[in-house]
Order: structure tokens, then sequence, then C-alpha cells
């Protein structure tokens, strides 16, 4: 098992070779000169050699990559162009509202979803399961922004159910502001995992260890909870480990709509300030992230499906 | 349930020896036809195609551009059925015109992606050895950054713009296409048939392109309908996040994100125009995407 | 009380499936019944409907698409077509049980065998769990599992395929049953394991008194096994009755045919009869006189030194990396062809025969170089195609070609047959231009027994046996003087199987072919071959002619095989 993590995180190296890679070709080459965009519009050309010098982009790229790198293991990823604060410290600060808004929202979505799902298994092709797979079309037919919009307009706006935006602190007060995104969120996750889950289901109903079931004489509640839900855990364990990174990482959307200062938040206020190292520091930190969960949904792996051997 | 095992054939399914030869894209047609939902998430989408044209060509709602600040943010009436916007736009006009923004990007950058992927897939998959772990590698450290945040990067370095967005979806939305069709070449490249055509002494060329490809072009024509709504959605969020298309350009995504002020005025028409005309869109390709999968691969049927 | 000497009586089943060609009648106007205690023997080819008349006992025809329409299955005086869900669930797995035709896929990957095995226990019998867990122990006992209490604990992919056959007959067992359903048990296990599995089924029976009913497809294995046999055919029964009139006096051309057209280890017959000798297209019984079939030319058997080697194979090896070292080293590996050497002469056929995972596919491949060999050369004419590049290798395919197994797979569904069969005319510069290729095209199919006018069709418009048709067409296409037939017609019923030796033996002679015929099926080498070579695990074991082999085998594999082979029919 050790063994096993050891050798996947050495296989891990190209691929993180590859993010620093892709991310120094990004923002280092393809993306401009970092000086003139760090100077802002009115600088003047000696301000802006300044700043080159000071960047030290007048080095070769190689040895600016490396600069990139040994910044990258020391996790000094410099400070942002537009509140001058320290993207990691940014980043710690961040997690804490991002994953107070998505973690519970995350877990009474999957609850909710895989249950349903299990449902319209039971029933499939009942008219419970067209209208309720018609429904998850038509919602994934809309925008994500749709929602966040028409729910914060009716539910707080009009209707003030909730507040229009804010945030508090303390962990007492936070929620009175978490309802509604958390609303929000789950709403956004109904259509698409319900979808995703009927389908492992079904995919699985028309195997032949269900018919072996059924010719034992179980009935077709037990063999969807014990042999049809046992089978479906691995896609199950692919999709909620790789949603993972997304919750440390936030919502975008949700958070600088309803001002919750989480990482999500953080990236919205970095797009439209041009704040090129944050972006940056983020798009490499989340495919860290990524990296990590991978590895994680792959050990889950050997404990659902016994034909996995982890050496 | 399955009875008989595929590799023999049910007698029911031997066909009278005159009738001519229906090719399996034909017998896809044929299901697809009659396939009452996929007909009409078909019409709808030719009718947007047919709206678009024409309002590109400036035959019909030539007067998205008409600034007119006296009429500034007028609600639904017989004149602008849609009302107007904060210039006093009309809201309809403006929305039509969205289509063409959404098509083009839809078509333009799932189109792009589709070639990145289709390419570097069958390469890896058809050759395998060290191109297949460049390529593996390659597209695993794409898909290590989550999708929207590699968007948004190569947004912010490569710019803003109808044609960046296209350039920029077709160069971050192939990656599962391009797993797909390695899959897919793997697999196909050790069937008989292509082991056929090797001790008949075919040449790669000819294996790539005369045998697997259209055995797998299939798959393509599906990734590319459920690109297109993907790349319908990025717009909008990209035009959120001001990495959208040029200003004044009619868009949805701008109309949605304009919404956001407005509707603390009460003005919902322009987001309910925007909204309207994207979930019919959208709807009808993931609804056509579904019926094209049943038609194109119908042992996936029932699922 | 109840004095009915039949454990289940079938009266009048008819069932429908909804397709999207239309309404198909998969069992049409089915009566038989089975007597306490025997083992009735439904058989019949793909289509026939025997799956579906089982599955209708069990009541589990999925529905949609299928539906029984007609008819009564009575079981203790209740049918068991109109018994409610709930008491029907009771009969399931309790009264009567049904083991599948693969029983991988036929087990749950995820749970122990022991948790699979108990759980019915517990549902009927409503045992504890450990006490249950003890009975499963006894189960797996009987079913001949070794060391029971260990490999209860096992999950099904880390056993055997006999082993899971085991597994699944322990859990159909398990309440002991009245009645075993056994739908194509051993179709999917090789020769050796299906001697046993037929054995401890035989004896399972016995002991539980129970009655069986055996599907399958083959003839020898009913005759092993069944008291009594029903023949369907096409949705219908046409003959039933107790198994030995069956064997000694069919009645139906249908039966008649089927029986005939086996290839038989004691016979030697220059061709096969086919169902078609005996039943006309309507059904009506055509005369056929059995006697009138040749025997073998005595010269193609007896070895002849004077034609030419074709093919000599020399010490060849093809091993597969098993694992990869953490550097990407390789560790071990798969011996798939280890040291074979062997000499095929003009005109001769070489049969190939073992078991599965014994090399022999690796082997035809290698020698054709779809997979490059490790070690050892190939003498080609006296040309050593190893060594040879891209080039003249590409000019040499064209004398020597392969038909697949899965005559499905080997045609690509997107291209007519016509284009087909021109395609390897056009690579090597057959024929001037498009016409004449087409031309050639049609004439190769009236050769393999097709009309011309199918050329503008597809693969999947065709049957099985047509499609293997097609297959043979193209690899004529070429003009080939050597031929690899991989287990060409092991996909096939038996019916079309006689057809398509018949066809081959034709062409041999026809066009002077030599071929290498791969299988598993000891009988249908025998018949179409001249000298056969039995491999084991990438080995050749033994190696004569063919008539030496059978009636006089040296190595302990072959005689194992030999013996495992059904003596149903003689």
């Amino acid at each position: 098992m050790f063994k096993y993590i050891f050798r996947r995180t050495i296989y891990m190296v190209p691929i993180l070779f590859g993010v620093t890679l892709l991310t120094f070709t990004l923002f280092h080459v393809v993306g401009g000169d970092p000086a003139v965009l760090a100077a802002g519009k009115h600088a003047t050309p000696e301000q802006i050699e300044l700043i080159r010098q000071s960047l030290g982009l007048n080095r070769p790229l190689y040895v600016q990559y490396f600069q990139f790198l040994h910044q990258i293991f020391t996790l000094d990823f410099g400070r942002s162009w537009s509140s001058r604060q320290n993207i990691w410290t940014m980043f710690t600060q961040g997690v804490g509202p991002s994953l107070s808004l998505t973690l519970p929202a995350f877990l009474i979505a999957e609850v909710l979803t895989i249950s349903l799902a299990l449902l319209l298994a039971r029933w499939r092709d009942s008219l419970f399961d067209r209208v309720t797979k018609i429904t998850c079309l038509a919602m994934l037919s809309l925008s994500s922004l749709v929602y966040i919009l028409w729910g914060q307009y009716v539910l707080a706006y009009k209707w003030d159910i909730f507040p229009i935006s804010g945030w508090d602190p303390s962990w007492a007060g936070r929620w009175e502001f978490l309802g509604l995104p958390i609303v929000i969120f789950v709403l956004l996750s109904l259509g698409s995992n319900i979808l995703f889950f009927r389908t492992v289901f079904l995919d699985e109903i028309y195997h032949d260890y269900v018919r072996t079931a059924r010719a034992k004489g179980l009935n077709e509640s037990g063999i969807l909870f014990k042999h049809v839900l046992r089978n479906a855990m691995i896609p199950i364990i692919t999709r909620v480990v790789q949603e993972m990174p997304f919750l440390i990482l936030g919502s975008l959307l949700l958070e600088s709509f309803f001002g919750i200062p989480g990482i999500g938040g953080l990236v919205v206020l970095a797009i439209q300030n041009a704040d090129f190292p944050v972006i940056k520091a983020m798009t490499f930190l989340s495919a860290v992230l990524y990296m990590i969960f991978q590895l994680i949904s792959d050990v889950l792996y050997a404990v659902v499906d016994p034909k996995i051997q982890l050496r | 349930m399955k009875e008989i095992s595929l590799s023999s054939p049910l007698p029911w399914q031997e066909k009278s020896s005159e009738q001519k030869g229906r090719s399996l894209w034909q017998d896809a047609l044929h299901r697809l036809a009659k396939d009452k939902v996929a007909m009409v998430s078909f019409v709808v989408i030719v009718f947007y195609l047919i709206l678009a044209a024409l309002s590109k060509l400036g035959i019909i709602f030539s007067n998205f551009d008409l600034v007119n600040n006296e009429i500034a943010y007028q609600s639904p009436s017989w004149e602008h059925w849609l009302g107007t916007d904060l210039f006093g736009r009309d809201v309809l006009a403006r929305a039509a015109h969205g289509t063409v923004t959404s098509l083009t990007v839809g078509f333009a950058g799932t189109g792009l992606s589709m070639v990145i992927g289709t390419v570097l897939g069958a390469l890896a998959g058809y050759f395998g050895g060290k191109m297949d772990e460049a390529i593996v590698w390659f597209y695993t450290t794409i898909d290590t950054v989550p999708y929207i945040l590699l968007v948004i990067a190569f947004s912010m370095v490569i710019g803003s713009g109808l044609n960046t967005i296209c350039l920029v979806i077709g160069l971050t939305f192939w990656v599962n296409h391009c797993r797909v069709m390695r899959a897919e070449f793997m697999k196909h490249r050790d069937r008989e048939y292509v082991q056929s055509a090797v001790s008949l002494g075919a040449s790669h060329l000819r294996r790539i392109f005369i045998h697997i490809l259209p055995n797998v072009s299939h798959l393509v024509l599906i990734n590319f309908s459920l690109g297109v709504v993907t790349a319908i959605m990025s717009e909008v969020m990209l035009s959120y996040l001001g990495l959208g298309v040029e200003p004044g350009v009619p868009s949805w995504g701008m109309m949605i994100s304009d919404a956001k002020l407005e509707l603390s005025r009460q003005v919902w028409w322009g987001l309910a125009g925007a909204t309207g005309f994207m979930f019919f869109l959208v709807l009808s390709l993931i609804l056509f995407n579904d019926a094209l999968r049943d038609a194109l691969d119908p042992k996936l049927k029932n699922k | 009380m109840n004095s009915n000497p039949n454990l289940i009586e079938i009266e009048n089943l008819a069932v429908e499936f909804k397709t999207d060609e239309g309404l198909v009648h998969a069992a049409k106007n089915i009566s038989f019944s089975i007597p306490k205690g025997k083992t009735v023997g439904l058989v019949g080819e793909s289509g026939s409907g025997k799956s579906i008349t089982s599955l209708a006992i069990m009541r589990l025809i999925a529905s949609p698409p299928g539906k029984i329409t007609n008819g009564k299955i009575l079981f203790d005086q209740k049918n068991l077509l109109t018994l409610p869900e709930a008491e029907m669930r009771k009969v399931r797995g309790n009264r009567i049980s049904m083991i599948f035709q693969e029983p991988m896929t036929s087990l749950n990957p995820v749970f122990t065998v022991g948790d699979q095995i108990s759980e019915t226990l517990i549902l009927h019998q409503k045992l504890s769990k450990k006490a249950a867990w003890e009975k499963s122990i006894d189960l797996l006992n009987q079913v001949g599992i070794p060391k029971p209490a260990e490999r209860i604990k096992s999950y099904p992919h880390e056993m055997s395929g006999g082993q899971r056959q085991r597994v699944m007959i322990a859990m159909a067992i398990a309440c002991e049953p009245e009645l075993l359903i056994a739908d194509e048990p051993t179709t999917a296990l090789d020769v050796t394991i299906q001697k046993q599995i037929l054995e401890l089924l035989a004896n399972l029976k016995e002991k539980y008194k129970m009655s069986m009913l055996f599907i399958t497809h083959d003839l020898g294995v009913i005759g092993d096994i069944a008291d009594e046999v029903v023949v369907m055919y096409k949705g219908n029964i046409v003959e039933k009755g107790p198994a030995t009139n069956i064997f000694s006096k069919p009645q139906h051309p249908y039966t008649k045919g089927l029986l005939a057209c086996r290839p038989s280890l004691d016979r030697n017959p220059n061709r096969l009869p086919v169902v078609s000798d005996f039943m006309s297209e309507d059904g009506k019984e055509k005369p056929y006189d059995m006697s009138q079939l040749k025997q073998k030319k005595t010269n193609r058997v007896s070895s002849d030194e004077q034609n030419p080697v074709v093919l000599e194979i020399k010490n060849l090896k093809k091993y597969f990396p098993l694992k990869k070292g953490f550097l990407g080293g390789t560790q071990s590996y798969v011996k798939a062809v280890d040291d074979v050497t062997l000499k095929v002469r003009r005109g001769r056929t070489l049969g190939l025969v073992g078991e599965s995972g014994c090399g022999k596919t690796t082997l035809g491949r290698t020698i054709l170089r779809l997979v490059e060999p490790s070690e050892g050369s190939i003498l080609y004419n006296g040309t050593n195609i190893t060594s040879l590049d891209r080039e003249s290798m590409r000019g040499m395919r064209r004398k020597m070609q392969i038909i697949f197994q899965d005559p499905y797979a080997s045609l690509n569904p997107r291209m007519t047959i016509g284009a087909a069969i021109a395609e390897p005319m056009y690579i090597h510069n057959i024929g001037k231009n498009k016409k004449e290729r087409s031309d050639i095209a049609a004439s190769l199919m009236k050769k393999v027994g097709l009309e011309a006018s199918m050329l503008n069709r597809y693969p999947h418009e065709f049957s099985g046996g047509q499609r293997q048709r097609v297959c043979i067409a193209r690899a004529l296409a070429v003009r080939p003087e050597f031929i690899i037939c991989d287990e060409s017609v092991s996909a096939l019923d038996v019916s079309i199987q006689a057809q398509i030796l018949n066809l081959l033996f034709d062409l041999q002679d026809e066009f002077n072919l030599t071929y290498v015929f791969i299988s598993h099926d000891l009988a249908v080498v025998k018949f179409i071959s001249d000298d056969i070579a039995v491999m084991y695990n990438g080995k050749v074991v033994e190696y004569n002619d063919a008539i030496s082999i059978y009636e006089n085998p040296q190595h302990d594999y072959t005689k194992k095989l030999l013996s495992a082979i059904p003596k149903g029919i003689s």
C-alpha cells in the first residue's frame, strides 16, 4: 500500500513537470510582457524597465523557469499585483470560507442525488423516471449564472428570505449568509448528478450478475441496494473524489455574487484586475490538488473493488 | 437480456437477399428519423441556424445596434417584444444576434477541439509506444488543471474577443475527446477486421483512414454535439468574468452578465430574453445528442 | 398426494419480443414436461428459442422488450406464469434454480463467493449468517473446490473458469431445489473442464434427486447427460423423446441433419452432410443416404514426401512481457509460443489443437507476422520471413492469408462487402480497374456460394455463415497459396460449420491450397487435417498424422483431451 502510494507519487513527477511547463509557457512566454502588464497602462518605458529588472525578466528563459520552480517549491508565489498581499497567505485564508460553502452543499447534493437516482433506477421507464430525466435535461440547459441571478433576485431581493450578500467571519454568524448560496449550489448539482448516477445504476442493471441475483429469488430493492450499489461505487467514487479539488477552490460565481471571501471570489477579483500572479498560482495549485485527489481515488478503488490490488 | 450471443444471427435478423445494401449510417438515420424527440430538436436547431444566418446577413433584426437613449430600459411592448436595454436597443434583436455569437463559438471552437483531439488520439492509440506516452503525458498535464481555470488562464494570456474565445475553447476542450479517440483506436487496431487488413497488406494510412476512422467517426459526431453545449456555456461564463466577446458584440453571455445590474432596477427582460433563447437551443442540442447516441450506437439503448 | 410423474409441465408457451424490426415470436407453442428425477436436454442452434424457454420458466425474461403471451407452466399444481411476484421469488433459487453460460459475469465481482452462496441460504432457509457460512463451506466441498474453508473467502476473479462454474452450481443447489436449469453451463469452458462439470452435475442430480433441464447447442454433451431430449428450431419444438430414440432413430429431418453434420471422431468422410441435405427450405424431408459419403482420399492421409515443404517453423518463440519493472525493465514473461518447430507440405492441412491459452492463436498470428516473433525462424518456400522488411513482407502477404474466428469482427462494418473483397486486389494491383476487380469479386462470391448481387450490401446484413464465406472470398482475392484458419468455424452453429468446412475442403482441392487449421474442437480438426500438432502451454507436445494421433495418442495430455470429448453420439 505505502509502496503503491510511493510509486504513484513518482509517476506524478512528469505530470507535475508538465504543469509547471504549461503555466510557465502560458504566463511567461505566450502572455506578453509581464512587466508591461504589471506596470499598468500609464507607465513610462523607464518604469517598465525597472520592473523588468526587479522581476528578473531580462534573464534567459531557462533561468526564469528555474526561478519559477524554486518559487513553487518554497510555496512562495509572490505577491498579488493588485492587493500586494502574499498569494500563499491569500490562498490559505480563502480555504476556510470556500469549504464552509462547498462542503455542506456538496454533501447534501450527493446524498440527495444518489438516493434519487436509485429510486429512478428502481422504477426505470416509469412516468416518474421520464419526467425527472426531462427535468434534469432542462435544468442542464440553463447557465449557472441564471440560477444565481434569479435566486438572488427572487429569494433574497423580492421575498427577503435570505440576505442579498455579505459575510460574517465568525462560525455562528456565517450560516445566515451561506443559506442561499448552498441552496443554489445544490440546485446547480441536481441535473448533471442525477443523470450521471442514474446512468451508472442502469449500466449495472443489465449485467449478468443481476440476472443471477434475480434467479436466487432476491427482490428488486435488495438487488439494487446490495448488488448494484456496491458495484456502482467505483464510478461514484471517481466522480465524488474528482469534485473534491473544486470544493477547496470554491465556487467562482457563487462566492463573487454573495461576497464570500473564499478562493473562488479571489480568482474572479484577480481576473477583473488582470492579476496574473494570482491566476498563475491558482492554476498550479489546483493542478496539484487535482493530482492529490486522483491518488486518493485510486487508493479508494482498492477498497471497493477487490479486483484491484495496490502493489 | 441477451438471449443469444452476438456472434450468431437471429433467424429473423437475416434479411432477404433482394434488399440493396444499407450502411450503418443509413440505418442510424432511419432510427433517428423515427425518433420524434430527435426530429423536433433537430428542427429547433435548424431554426436557430436559419435565424443566425438571416441575422448575420442583416435580413432580419438589423436594428440590433440601433442606440436610442430615450427609450432605455423599456419594458416589453408591441414595438419591442422583449423591451429595450440600457442604450435603448431592442432586446429581441440582440438576443437573435446572440445566436450568431453562440453558434460561432460552439461550432468553430468545438470543431477545432475535435480536430486536435481526433488527430492526437488517433496517433496515440494507433501507434502506441513512445508517441502514445508523449501524447498521454501532454493531455494528462492539460487535464490536471481544472477546465474552468484553464480556460481563464488561456483567455487572460491570449486576450478576449470572439475569435480568441473560439481558439481558447478549441485549445482546451479537446482532452476528453482525445482520450476517447485513443481508447477507440487502440481497441480497433487489434480488432480482427484491421488485423485482416494487415494480413492483406494494407498500409498504416489505409488502416487509419479507410478502416478505423469511419468506425469511430460516430463518436466524433456525438462528442461534437456535446461540445457545442459546453462551448456555449463557457462563452456565458467568460463574458461574466470579463473575458468574453468585444464590447458591443451581441452575446447571450453579455446580456446575462448585464442582468446583474438590471435586476436591481426591476429590469428582467434582458435576462429573460437571453435565457430563453439559450435554453431552447441548448436543450435541443442535449436532446439531439441523446438521440444521436441511441441511433448511432444501438447497443447502448435502454440505458 | 401428488402422483404426477412430472415435476413441471409446460403447455403452449409463447414468447414475443418487440424489436426495431417488429414483433418477433421467439418461442411458439412450446409444450413439454420434465419428469421427476430426470434430465431433459433442450437442444437447438442459436435463435431456436431454447434459452428464452428456460428463462420463461424462471420468469426472468426482461419486459420490455420480451413478453410471455400465452401458455401455462405447471409446477406443483400451480401455474408459475400467474403466480404473484412475491410468491415467484420464493420459488426462484429455492425450488427452481439456474446456472448460466458465463460464470465470470454471472457472479457479482465485488462479493466473496461465500457471501454469494450464503445469501441464498439466508434468504430462503432463514439461516443465521454463521450457519449459512458453515453450510456454504460444505457446499463448496460438495462441488469439488479444494480447501473450501479458505477458498470461500475468494472473489470470483481469483478463481478459474471451471471453479467459478462450480461456485455457481453450489449456489444453485444450496436450497436443494427440485429443478436445476442449466443454460449452456459448459459452453465457455475447455473440453477437459467440461467433462468434470458434467460429471459433477450428474452426481449432484442423483444425490439430491433433482430434475434437470439442460440447455445446449452441443449434441455430444446432451447425449452424455440427458434422459430425454427436446429439439428446438426457430422457436418451435420439432422433436421430443427419450435420448436413445432421438439419437438412434431421429424422426424429424432437422434432427437428422443436425446429428449427421457434426464431424465425428470415428468416421473419415470426405465431406460432411448438411441440414439442407435432409430438409428442404419449407421444412419438408428430403431422402438422403449417409452411405453415399466417400472416405477421405487415402493418399491425402498417408504422409507423402513428394510435395514440397511450404512452411517450416524452426524454434519459434513468442514471449509477452508480463510485468514491467520499476524502471521499465521487464521482469517476467508469458511464454505464449515456446520453442515450436513444425513443417507443412503443399496441399496439406496442419491442424493445431489445444485448449484456451495454449498459444495456438498466437502461433498462427506470429507465422503471418501479425505479431512479431521473439526468436526463431519462419521459412516460407525457403525464405525466412522474419527478416523481411516491410515492403517485401507486403509482397509476401499476397501468398499467405488468414481467416479469423469471428466473422462479425473481421469485416469492416462500414465497407460494402464488394469493397472488402476488392480491397486486397487494389493493394496488390490485381485487376486493371474497378470494373475488373468487381468482376473478379463477383466470381469469387459465386465460388464461395454467395450471389454476386449481394456485393453492394454491408456486413451487418449477412448471417454469420455468410460472413465467413465473405471472409474466405476476400482471402482468395489475392490468389494465396497458404491460408491460416484461426478457429474459423468455432463461432458458427454446427449446421453452418459443416457447410464452411465443406467449402474449405472444396477450395483446397480446386486451388491446391495449404492450410493451417487452428481449433479447440478435436472432431473438427480431425475432419479437416492431414497432420495434427497438439499444443499445451506454448509447446507442441505431440505432432503426427491425424489418424495416428487419434488412434494411438502418445502424450498424456493428448490422451486426456481425447477422453474428455463427449461420447454422446457415435
